[in-house]
């Protein structure tokens, strides 16, 4: 009787825990789905159109490649141009300049949060800015569209410069602002964790407050701040909707943050919402384009999230 | 406790799902630059009628009429837009998918305007001369061979143009607007070069073309400050910013609805919408739908259409339309063949 | 402090007056670094909030009509030519409707506060409008005689979108939004808290739970456009999911979720002491038992915070909806899984579109519904894990 009911119990018990792992494995198969869902498409579009010439071709001119799409018969085209470099160069531009924002007032944020603010202060600080997370991508979008653009339009325009009212410079200014919670909370925790050995050791030796952060907080929680960062960048990068609402579909190779720029999200957008069929070369881009982010963003990731674990490793903290 | 209650969500889930029943709501795909009109009638529909509202996705013509030939399940969607005639391929997939008995229903027209600051002195221009101004390639001097696109004001095409620049403010490639521009001046106006042999070129890509993006305000932001710009959109655009833009002739001819309705401005499209005939009696409101539509007080002369920027057919067309759809004439081969969804002759 | 030092002194260090100045200026740095960030936050709630205040209001005009059988049948014939121009014909278009439903009005003068249309209410509100000078001084006329009046916009929150600005709400998005969370989190609840028991609980510490975890914080950072092209590739072309439907948005999103849901509640089982699953095991209970009945229950509350903040987030994310075509024009609210619906930032991106001016304050309200539903989604989050947080 026992050994029975011990019996149903070791059953159950391999039963749960295969259910178990099966569940854990659905986060891994969202990955590959997600690889292979783009990769497949990826090489229909490899197929027509070479590969060196997207990655290092700077021309994207893919309206004939439309026309064929809309079915208008295969006399009319001409060879289409996929090169993908201006839309690379445009995504990394506006990222950087998110990043140019986000970057200093983020980090100089989680300084405050961390070395100066009283716990008191930080704990209201702290999710305040996490709101700032929180709000929507499209919100953000129609924020740049409606206010940010046309007030750097004015602003530029008083100093006699011409600014695009889809520039890079409104869409990447904004972006930087959503990216902010991201360095600084992540920093903060990153500061907080530094043992308070080092900083009494260095105050010990006459070092003031700046000095120890600067020279000592700072330097010792640099991986982890440089995941933090990374994280971000992986962020701007993936970001959709205020580039879709703020930039320009127009690939533009330039270094002029006031002109028009795009992105590959906006490419992805365009392609797939557009007035074409399904198997035209314009719409499978946008899974070839997707790949070269998800590639992208997945190097970054990685490297990221191994220098956390690492970091964390090492002043034993263990929320990751 | 939690594993619990997310089978009883589950569930819950589950029931919901059973009791779809797809057959008691329209589905429209097809055309963007049909969507706005047809979405509007929808609504009238769901809002006069005890039907539930069609929905209405803009797909573009291509892949909406792609959807509409897949079948005839109740799964495929009633009608599509389109802002071309059908094409002969598209009606034998068509047939080949069992979607034999469509009935056709003209909406109106649609007039592409080019346009510039209210500020600037009239201009009239010839498709030849936008072809030229905006070609990646052009024929050298003595025709014989074609060079890349060396002119960069009006001026150095034609000495009677103005010394601007070229710059023109237009549609982005994926949507219908740059699909008829393309179609109706450049594919057009390349046929008098017979170097081209016939074939569309591109556009050129050095800054002279600067694809807005799909909000067509801010091309009309854009033109009323920048005074060397012309831009292209929709009709009603035109008509909406009379006090910040102008109208270019075009050949001559003013952008005026009258001048598109009876097709002496040069660039202009019918509209369609088709319906498949299968679904009517299986879907509710399947004939309403395209009845309502055919109305005078939607598409006629002084139909609510207008007031967004549907440019109506003239009035004994009209007549036609109406006849047609109420009569649900079916699509034959000779029709698509001639562009029209009236019964020929 | 900030004592004056005498200059004379034999220990005074010219550089220390220096460093001391460079450390007060980054102390500066730092708080100036986080006064700018809140103020973007108030400068940006506060521009939203500017910007969406007037939709919550709009105008209607008091007018009497003399109803008979003829009514019913030209509803836009009703008024006189020139305030047809100022009514909305969403309204007329519901009169018939209203008719019928009272057969007794007919033959008899009623009184009605119709609606204004856009642009009629856009110049009463101060705002630019299209309006001819004529109808203008009509309508302050009508203002004068204190025939017009400004309501709270009950439609706003009971109609669906609309082609007339006026008559455009936002009750459909709310409930496909609240459909499509429904299929997220029940699908991502159960699978991510698995999921957590799995690597928490039963997972031996080997190479592959490490490529799982760190999966796992990848997918956390994978951009969102991304899942949307997995929706559409394999939902939607391969299992014939129907497009646009709240079941296949609320899929795709389910494995966006996933990630958080997973991370907060293996942060909630690894704050249960070890003592307790001891004393389960010491009793001769199983892993799953222990698991099942002690564990889990004493980790609910972080479960519960991490799912709120899951839901919160997928609640605001718009571009894998693009993707899998949750933007089409849906008027009515969604009343099936698999039939097309539209969610909350899906409507504000539509109508951020849209050409009309009055579209704006509409976008706007739009956003503050939804931000106001999110920062309440958090906040319930916060005052959870307050209540719920027990040191060991």
């Amino acid at each position: 009787m026992i050994n029975s009911s011990a019996k149903r119990r070791d059953l159950i018990e391999s039963l749960i825990k295969s259910v178990l792992i099966f569940a854990a494995f659905i986060s891994v198969l969202t990955t590959f789905g997600i690889l292979f869902s783009i990769i497949f498409e990826s090489v229909h579009f490899f197929q027509r159109e070479s590969i060196l010439d997207f990655l290092f071709g700077t021309e994207w001119n893919p309206d004939t490649a439309f026309l064929s799409g809309t079915a208008r018969g295969a006399e009319d085209v001409a060879s289409a141009q996929f090169g993908a470099v201006p839309i690379f160069a445009g995504t990394f531009y506006i990222t950087f300049i998110a990043m140019a924002v986000a970057v200093p007032i983020g980090l100089f944020s989680a300084i405050y949060m961390s070395e100066y603010a009283s716990t008191k202060v930080r704990n209201i600080i702290k999710p305040t800015l996490e709101v700032l997370a929180g709000i929507p991508t499209v919100v953000y979008g129609f924020f740049a569209a409606i206010t940010v653009a046309p007030f750097l339009v004015d602003l530029f325009a008083t100093f006699g410069m011409e600014a695009s009212y889809r520039s890079a410079l409104g869409a990447g200014v904004v972006m930087g602002i959503m990216i902010i919670p991201i360095i600084s909370s992540l920093s903060d925790d990153v500061i907080n964790s530094v043992p308070h050995n080092m900083r009494n050791g260095a105050l010990a030796l006459g070092m003031n407050k700046a000095e120890t952060i600067k020279f000592v907080v700072l330097p010792s929680a640099m991986p982890g701040i440089i995941a933090a960062v990374l994280l971000g960048v992986s962020r701007a990068l993936g970001e959709t909707m205020i580039v879709v609402m703020a930039a320009s579909l127009r690939p533009n190779l330039t270094m002029n943050p006031l002109e028009d720029m795009t992105t590959v999200t906006v490419k992805i957008v365009e392609a797939l919402v557009g007035d074409q069929e399904f198997d035209s070369s314009l719409t499978l881009s946008a899974f070839a384009l997707g790949l070269v982010l998800f590639v992208v963003t997945l190097i970054i990731n990685i490297v990221s999230i191994v220098t956390i674990r690492r970091y964390h490793k090492k002043y034993k903290i263990s929320n990751l | 406790m939690n594993m619990k209650k997310s089978a009883t969500a589950l569930l819950a889930v589950a029931s919901l799902w059973a009791s779809a029943s797809a057959n008691d709501q329209i589905r429209i795909v097809g055309s963007s630059t049909v969507y706005p009109f047809t979405s509007y009638v929808a609504e009238e529909l769901g809002a006069i009628t005890n039907f539930a509202t069609p929905v209405v996705e803009s797909t573009g013509s291509g892949g909406g009429m792609k959807i509409f030939c897949a079948g005839v399940g109740l799964d495929t969607p009633s009608f599509t837009n389109a802002s071309r005639a059908m094409k002969p391929k598209e009606f034998e997939t068509c047939q080949k998918n069992g979607v034999t008995e469509i009935t056709g229903l003209m909406v109106g027209y649609d007039g592409i305007s080019i346009a510039q600051s209210k500020e600037n002195p009239k201009l009239n221009l010839t498709k030849e001369q936008i072809f030229l101004a905006l070609a990646q390639e052009v024929p050298s001097k003595d025709g014989k061979s074609l060079i890349a696109n060396p002119y960069k004001k009006w001026s150095d095409i034609d000495a009677s143009l103005p010394k601007r620049e070229i710059r023109m403010i237009g549609a982005p490639s994926t949507s219908g607007t740059r699909d008829s521009f393309d179609e109706m001046v450049m594919e057009k106006a390349s046929k008098s070069f017979p170097i081209y042999g016939g074939k569309y070129k591109k556009i050129r890509t050095d800054g002279a073309y600067i694809p807005g993006g799909e909000n067509d305000n801010l091309i009309v932001q854009q033109l009323a400050q920048d005074k060397d710009a012309l831009g292209y959109f929709g009709y009603s655009f035109l008509e909406e910013n009379h006090d910040k833009i102008a109208g270019v002739t075009l050949n001559g001819v003013e952008p005026t609805a009258e001048n598109i309705a009876d097709g002496s401005y040069p660039v202009s499209r019918s509209m369609f919408v088709y319906m498949k005939n299968a679904h009517i009696g299986k879907i509710k409101g399947v004939s309403e739908f395209i009845e309502l539509y055919a109305t005078e007080s939607m598409i006629g002369q002084r139909g609510v259409l207008r007031t967004i920027g549907l440019i109506p057919m003239p009035k004994e067309m009209l007549k036609k339309v109406q006849t047609s759809v109420k009569n649900k004439t079916l699509l034959t081969k000779e029709m698509v063949e001639a562009h029209t969804i009236l019964p020929l002759k | 402090m900030e004592t004056k030092i005498n200059k004379n002194n034999n220990f005074y260090i010219p550089q220390i007056e220096k460093r001391n100045k460079q450390s007060k200026r980054f102390r500066l740095y730092a708080l100036s670094a986080v006064v700018l960030s809140l103020s973007f936050l108030a400068f940006f709630l506060i521009d939203i909030i500017k910007a969406g205040i007037p939709a919550f209001t709009q105008s209607s005009v008091k007018i009497e009509i003399s109803i008979d059988e003829e009514t019913a049948n030209n509803p836009y014939g009703i008024l006189e030519r020139d305030m047809s121009r100022l009514v909305s014909r969403a309204w007329l278009r519901s009169f018939p409707k209203e008719i019928e439903a009272h057969p007794e009005w007919i033959g008899t003068t009623q009184t009605f506060w119709a609606l204004l249309n856009a642009e009629a209410d856009q110049y009463l509100k101060g705002t630019q409008s299209k309006l001819k000078e004529n109808q203008k001084s009509k309508l302050d006329a009508l203002l004068q005689e204190g025939l017009i009046e400004r309501k709270f916009n009950a439609t706003f929150f009971f109609t669906g979108d609309s082609k007339i600005p006026e008559n455009a709400g936002f009750y459909a998005a709310i409930v496909g939004s609240v459909l499509t969370m429904l299929v997220t989190m029940s699908l991502a609840v159960p699978i991510g808290v698995m999921t957590a028991v799995y690597l928490e609980e039963f997972a031996p510490d080997n190479k592959l739970t490490q490529i799982i975890e760190i999966n796992i914080n990848n997918l956390a950072a994978i951009p969102s456009i991304l899942f949307g092209l997995l929706g559409l590739a394999i939902f939607i072309n391969f299992f014939g999911v129907p497009r646009s439907s709240p079941l296949a948005g609320g899929m795709t999103l389910a494995l966006m979720s996933l990630p958080i849901i997973i991370v907060s509640s293996k942060a909630a089982l690894k704050s249960v002491p070890a003592s307790i699953r001891q004393a389960g095991y010491a009793l001769g209970l199983t892993k799953w038992q222990v698991t099942k009945d002690h564990v889990l229950p004493l980790a609910f509350p972080g479960v519960l915070t991490g799912s709120i903040i899951a839901l919160a987030q997928a609640m605001g994310e718009t571009a894998p909806l693009i993707i899998v075509g949750m933007i089409a024009f849906v008027p009515d609210p969604v009343t099936s899984l698999t039939s097309a619906a539209t969610v909350m930032p899906a409507q504000i991106f539509t109508w951020s579109g849209m050409p009309e001016r009055a579209y704006i304050e509409k976008t706007a309200a739009g956003i503050m519904v939804l931000l106001t539903v999110l920062i309440s989604l958090n906040t319930i989050a916060v005052l959870l894990r307050k209540k719920f947080e027990v040191k060991w």
